[in-house]
This record gives C-alpha cells, sequence and structure tokens, in this order.
C-alpha cells in the first residue's frame, strides 16, 4: 500500500510542482497584493486593508464587468449552444467523413483570437462592402460602437470560435445513445419532434450539461476579442472582468488594486459556476435526465 | 525503496529547478576581467533592432571593456507591461528605449529610473548632440532628467488638396472658420464624404487623445501645459474652443465617428492625424499617395484671430531610459553609450534614414548633415521645421487615468452630440482634479 503511494505521489508530482508554482503561490501572492498599493515595482508600498475592495466595488468599471458578464453568458451560451448542437446533429447524420468534418469546425478553436478580431474589425468598419450592401438597403449599424451590437459581435466571434469544440463533445454525445433506443420509438410511433425532445435530448444531457458549464466558464473569461475590437467600450459595454484586470494591473499600473479586482472575479465567477451548476443539475434531476 | 526516495526526490528538485531557471534572465554586471555588459531592449521593429545592432557593434569596437548586448522589448501584452514584470521580477535591462513621458513618469514615481542628469556625461552628451533647448521641454516636475529623448515627432494634420482643389479650396484652411467654411462646401459636393473619418475619437482610451485633442489643445494655446505637476493648468478657454469646434464639425455632419478603413487614403475623410511613419507604409501600401499632389501637410488648424505662425502641436517623442537597478559601472557604461551614439551626427542622419523619425536635436532643420536627406525626402521637412515648436506629453504618474478622462468625459460626448462642448470641459476638470487629489 506504501509502495503505491509512494508511485502515485512520484507520477503526480509534476502536477503538484506546477500547481504550487504557477497557481497556489501566484494566488497567496495575488491576495497579499490585494491589501496594499503596490505597482509592483515601486521600493515603498502601504497595506490599505479592504480600501481596494471598497474602491473596486465602487469603481464603475467593475460594476459594468459584473454586468457584462451576464449579458455576455445570456448572448453567447444560447448561441454557442444552438450552433454546437446544429453542428453535431449535421455531422451525427452523416454517412461517413465526420472525423473530417469535425476537423473542420474546430479549427477556428485553434485560431488566434487577434487575428479572428482583426478580420471581423475590417469586415464591420464603415466602408467594408458588407457596411455598403447593408447602406444600400437602408440599414445602418454602428457595430462597434453601440453597446448592444459590440457585445453581440463579440459574443458571436466567441460562439464562432467554440461551436467546434463543443460540437466535438456533442457528437460524442449522440454516438454514445443506443440505437436500439430509436428502433423501439419508431415502432411505438413517436414523431421527429418527440424523438429529438423524449430521446435524444434526455440521453444527450450530459454531454450538453459539460458544454453548458464550460461556455458558462468561458463567458468569465472573455479578453482578447474584447481587447482588440472594443476595448471595453463604448462607455464600460463590453467591459469585461480580464479588460478591467489589464487596464488597472498593466495600463495604470495599480497592480495592488487589480489583485482585488482579481479577487471578487474570481469569488463572482466560481460563485455564478456553483449556483448555475446546482440549477442545472435540479433541473436534469426534474426532468428524469440524470 | 531508499533509492526510489532519491530518484523521486532528484525528479522533483530537476523539475524545480528547470522551472525556474525558465523564469531567469541573465542581466549585465562587471566581470572579473573587468568588462562591463550592458542590456538594451530596443523597440522590437526589424529596423530599430538593425540600427542598434550596428551602433553596438561600433561602440564595442571603441570601447573593447564594454559589451552591449541589444535584444527586442517583448511586445505581449504591451512594451510596457513587459517593462513592468521585467522591474518585478528583478531582470530589468540596463536601459532601454521606445519609452514615453507618460510612462516614464510612472517608471519615476516608482523610482524604477536613474536620473539620467546624475550621471556623468550628461551635459556633454546634450551639448555635443546640440539639444540643450528640446531638451528643456523634457524636464519633469522635480527637475529631474528621466529620458534621453531620441526622436520628436511633431504630429501634423494631413489634407486631401485634391478634394480640397475639387470643391473649389486651394489653399490648406488654418482657422477654424476656413476649417468650417471648406467642411461646408465638401458636404455640398460629397454628401457622404467627411472631414474628419475617425472611430477614435470616439474611444476613451488614453493614448488616442494625443493624436486628436491635444493637437489641437497644444495648438489653440499656445502650447501652454495642461498639468503641471500634480495641477491642473490647462487653458479653459482654449480647451472650449477645441471642443466646440469638434462640435461644430459634428453639427456639420462632418465627423464619422466609427471604425473605416484606410479612410484618408481612400478620401472617405480628408483630414486626419499623420506622422512620419506614414511615409514609408504609404510607399508600399499606397503609392498614389504624393505629397502635394494628392495630399499636403500643415499644423493644426488654431481658432479664428490666433497668429498662424510659430502654432504648437503635439510631439509623438520617446527616448531611453536607465533603469535603477543598474550598477554604477552599468550606468557609466550606458552613459558612455549614448554619448558615442549622439556625439556625432552621422549617426542621427542613419537614425532618420532608417526609420523616417525626426531626431530631437535643436539643429534638425539647420545642421547640413541633415539637409541633403530633406532634400531628398520633402514631405518630412515640415516635421523637421515644426520640432522646436512640439510640445511633449504631460509627464505625470496618471496620465492613463487623466487622459482617459479627456476621452470620457469631453472628447467622446462632444463628438457624439451627447454633451455640450462648456459642460463637457467642466465635467472633465472635475474628475481630472479629483484624480489627482488621489
Amino acid at each position: 500500500m506504501k509502495k503505491t503511494n509512494g508511485t502515485g505521489w512520484l507520477f503526480a508530482s509534476p502536477y503538484l510542482l506546477y500547481g504550487i508554482v504557477f497557481f497556489a503561490i501566484p494566488l497567496i501572492w495575488s491576495m497579499y497584493l490585494s491589501f496594499t498599493d503596490w505597482n509592483l515595482i515601486s521600493p515603498v508600498y502601504y497595506f490599505k486593508g479592504f480600501d481596494n475592495f471598497i474602491e473596486a466595488v465602487k469603481h464603475p468599471g467593475v460594476q459594468a464587468a459584473f454586468f457584462v458578464t451576464f449579458k455576455f453568458m445570456a448572448a453567447f451560451v444560447p448561441m454557442v449552444i444552438v450552433s454546437s448542437l446544429a453542428v453535431a446533429l449535421v455531422i451525427h447524420g452523416l454517412p461517413r467523413f465526420k472525423g473530417l468534418f469535425l476537423i473542420g469546425f474546430f479549427l477556428p478553436y485553434l485560431a488566434s483570437g487577434v487575428v479572428s478580431s482583426l478580420i471581423v474589425k475590417g469586415l464591420l468598419s464603415h466602408n467594408s462592402a458588407f457596411n455598403v450592401l447593408l447602406r444600400n438597403i437602408g440599414i445602418e449599424i454602428d457595430w462597434l460602437s453601440t453597446p448592444l451590437s459590440a457585445l453581440l459581435v463579440v459574443a458571436a466571434i466567441i460562439a464562432w470560435k467554440f461551436t467546434g469544440y463543443y460540437a466535438l463533445i456533442l457528437t460524442a454525445g449522440f454516438e454514445g445513445i443506443n440505437k436500439d433506443v430509436y428502433e423501439a420509438a419508431a415502432i411505438d410511433g413517436v414523431t421527429s419532434s418527440q424523438r429529438f425532445w423524449k430521446i435524444t435530448l434526455p440521453l444527450l444531457y450530459p454531454a450538453l450539461f459539460t458544454v453548458l458549464i464550460l461556455s458558462i466558464g468561458v463567458s468569465f473569461g472573455i479578453f482578447t476579442e474584447v481587447y482588440q475590437l472594443t476595448g471595453g467600450g463604448p462607455n464600460y459595454a463590453t467591459n469585461t472582468w480580464q479588460m478591467e484586470i489589464f487596464k488597472q494591473a498593466f495600463t495604470n499600473l495599480s497592480a495592488g488594486y487589480a489583485s482585488a479586482v482579481a479577487i471578487i472575479a474570481s469569488v463572482v465567477t466560481f460563485a455564478s459556476i456553483f449556483v448555475i451548476r446546482k440549477l442545472l443539475e435540479m433541473w436534469g434531476k426534474r426532468n428524469g435526465w440524470v | 525503496m531508499k533509492m526510489k526516495k532519491v530518484a523521486s526526490l532528484f525528479l522533483t528538485a530537476c523539475i524545480g529547478a528547470s522551472a525556474l531557471a525558465g523564469c531567469s534572465t541573465g542581466n549585465g554586471d562587471k566581470s572579473a576581467d573587468g568588462e562591463t555588459t550592458i542590456e538594451f531592449w530596443a523597440a522590437p521593429n526589424p529596423t530599430q533592432q538593425v540600427y542598434w545592432k550596428e551602433m553596438a557593434k561600433e561602440f564595442e569596437k571603441e570601447n573593447p571593456k564594454i559589451n552591449v548586448k541589444v535584444s527586442p522589448i517583448k511586445e505581449s501584452p504591451t512594451s510596457e507591461a513587459s517593462i513592468q514584470s521585467a522591474i518585478a521580477g528583478k531582470s530589468a535591462p540596463t536601459m532601454s528605449e521606445n519609452i514615453n513621458r507618460g510612462f516614464a513618469a510612472q517608471l519615476a514615481e516608482s523610482k524604477a529610473l536613474v536620473p539620467l542628469n546624475e550621471i556623468d556625461g550628461w551635459e556633454k552628451l546634450l551639448k555635443n548632440r546640440n539639444m540643450t533647448d528640446t531638451i528643456k521641454t523634457w524636464k519633469f516636475s522635480d527637475d529631474n532628467q528621466y529620458v534621453m529623448p531620441i526622436y520628436s515627432n511633431p504630429m501634423l494634420f494631413g489634407w486631401r488638396i485634391d478634394v480640397l482643389k475639387e470643391i473649389g479650396v486651394n489653399e490648406i484652411p488654418q482657422t477654424y472658420s476656413e476649417v468650417l467654411d471648406a467642411t461646408q462646401k465638401l458636404k455640398e459636393k460629397y454628401p457622404d464624404k467627411y472631414l474628419w473619418a475617425k472611430g477614435d475619437l470616439a474611444d476613451p482610451t488614453a493614448w488616442k487623445r494625443w493624436f486628436d485633442f491635444f493637437m489641437l489643445y497644444d495648438a489653440a494655446s499656445g502650447g501652454n501645459n495642461f498639468i503641471e505637476g500634480d495641477k491642473f493648468v490647462a487653458e479653459d478657454k482654449a480647451g472650449v474652443e477645441v471642443l466646440k469646434f469638434m462640435d461644430d464639425l459634428r453639427k456639420e455632419k462632418a465627423l464619422l465617428t466609427k471604425q473605416a478603413t484606410d479612410p484618408f487614403e481612400s478620401a472617405l475623410g480628408i483630414f486626419t492625424d499623420l506622422g512620419p511613419w506614414t511615409f514609408s507604409y504609404w510607399e508600399e501600401k499606397f503609392p498614389e499617395m504624393k505629397y502635394n499632389e494628392n495630399f499636403g501637410l500643415s499644423l493644426p488648424p488654431v481658432p479664428d484671430g490666433t497668429e498662424v505662425k510659430n502654432i504648437n502641436t503635439f510631439a509623438d517623442t520617446k527616448g531611453i531610459v536607465v533603469y535603477a537597478s543598474a550598477t554604477e559601472e552599468e550606468r557609466k557604461a550606458a552613459m558612455e553609450f549614448m554619448n558615442f551614439v549622439y556625439s556625432n551626427p552621422e549617426n542621427d542622419l542613419k537614425w532618420l534614414e532608417t526609420t523616417k523619425l525626426p531626431p530631437a536635436r535643436d539643429d534638425l532643420s539647420t545642421n547640413e548633415s541633415f539637409k541633403a536627406f530633406f532634400d531628398k525626402n520633402p514631405v518630412l521637412k515640415p516635421y523637421a521645421e515644426a520640432v522646436p515648436n512640439a510640445i511633449p506629453s504631460i509627464d505625470n504618474a496618471k496620465y492613463n487615468e487623466l487622459q482617459t478622462h479627456i476621452g470620457r468625459y469631453a472628447v467622446n460626448p462632444v463628438v457624439k452630440g451627447e454633451v455640450d462642448p462648456e459642460k463637457g470641459w467642466n465635467e472633465m476638470k472635475k474628475a481630472i482634479k479629483e484624480e489627482l487629489k488621489k
């Protein structure tokens, strides 16, 4: 038994070491920083108690980050679930080359957020062919300077990026459903709508649950697309937690304050994901899906 | 069993050591044989890398006891963040270039920089490079000099003179009413064109104010300071006039505050801020852009009744700093290297030829060494002539927050028609004063 423990620790040690160096130490360090006014470079700094936290809660950028995250979630999660479900359904129905198509849809996940943001920026610029076409039919949208459209554009880019990845999980879910169930249902004369809602969805629920939790997690970590496209604007309409932390730490050189914001962000993130996860579990149980 | 324990401990130690080794970078120091190595972080663009590597090589030939290691500043996510991380991680270089005055003020406030005026050889450097006047505007509020300015780009406005001619305007407008007059003619003939097509006007990002508000404010106020030390000293009249000018353009539907691709090059907008770096880019991408044929350059427009000679403008300037972590020998070696580079005007000429960025010298438009270059590159001449009237950015450590307030409370809402210019100015003033009190 002792021997097994030793080997286990040996194999786990690289990850443990990685966890200690890159997670535990920075976390403790960040907590310490959050009670100071240090900018990481000054030789002198002072303890501020909970001042950074109080200041952060009152700051419009932090307040915006809190609400913007939930708005992103409201836009992004349905977008990505519908699109990845659609892709997975189509691929599942293919007689061959499923893997090839899945790889194709997975590629955007590997694309740099900077590159995709710059392409979208060009596509949505005032004098792009797309906007000229829209203006010709009487539609004029200031895509990145209008709060709602800016938020939707960012959500759409991220949804495009993650669709292939989530479709992969959902396709695995589809493939795991026993075909006998469908055959039995066909004999009982179920309609295609009943087949989807009463068989496919409940049996797909474990994969769908994973995708839901992952996509909710993504909503709390948006940065590159916002940084490249809107800078958190207009008027904080796309200001995410990561954007606010970046601005405070690296633009205003307020590392202590930024650490306080980061800690608030992590508490909000963990609490939100915990609550949403519990609600989803309850919902699944109530419907008899889990 | 014991062997296994030893092996596991060894493995863990190896992983730990390699992880930590990956985080370290070597720093310049004085070796046992009396050689000093200094680390110089240069801007990451290839032209500046080549220039500084060449300078280092030539310097080392004459100073075999000093090694200069030139490497690019990492720009992930920004060069400022990389420098901040390097200082925090105690791996800052001896010196670096590409530092603007605002960031230098942040670093100086944190005691991360050496006052250059405290290193022997500083006065000699200023005299040899002929920059005693230029350097005056670079003095920080604590009377020290933390930055050795390499270049000073007086920002100018570009005008599409081909479009101006088409609408019957043969001279580049110089005053606000002349600009408004040209705007009305433009909108009459080309309702889909704009005077100023610039999405950044509606963006509160701090540095964007250098290329709109500060150019106009420096011109309208005659170069009056905006912030002095911790005091807001901006001239109200000039500030409100600038905002009113923007508001008047908005009312004429002459501002496009949406992002557009190459708006000036495509003549969607006929007026824009231009730095000398634009022309090398145009040579490659827009060879049809020809100076004095389809575009012209001018200093910023000024309020009516203002003297149109010696107009001030914003100077986009960057320079070299020496970090406080450098040892005495390294500081001395850094100053020797700067003296070597800048005591010979040929090196500034080489810089100018390589980068097209005007060296920060008093004699740029009069020194014979540069004459041939400007004769060959007439588009850069107006920049050289404007160097003495160019005002560098504010030197307050909170410049980011302060300039964000200019955007958020004044420029952005005014160009969107959300606030009256005077009210916007007063709200901005209140926010800046509160920020300065913190």
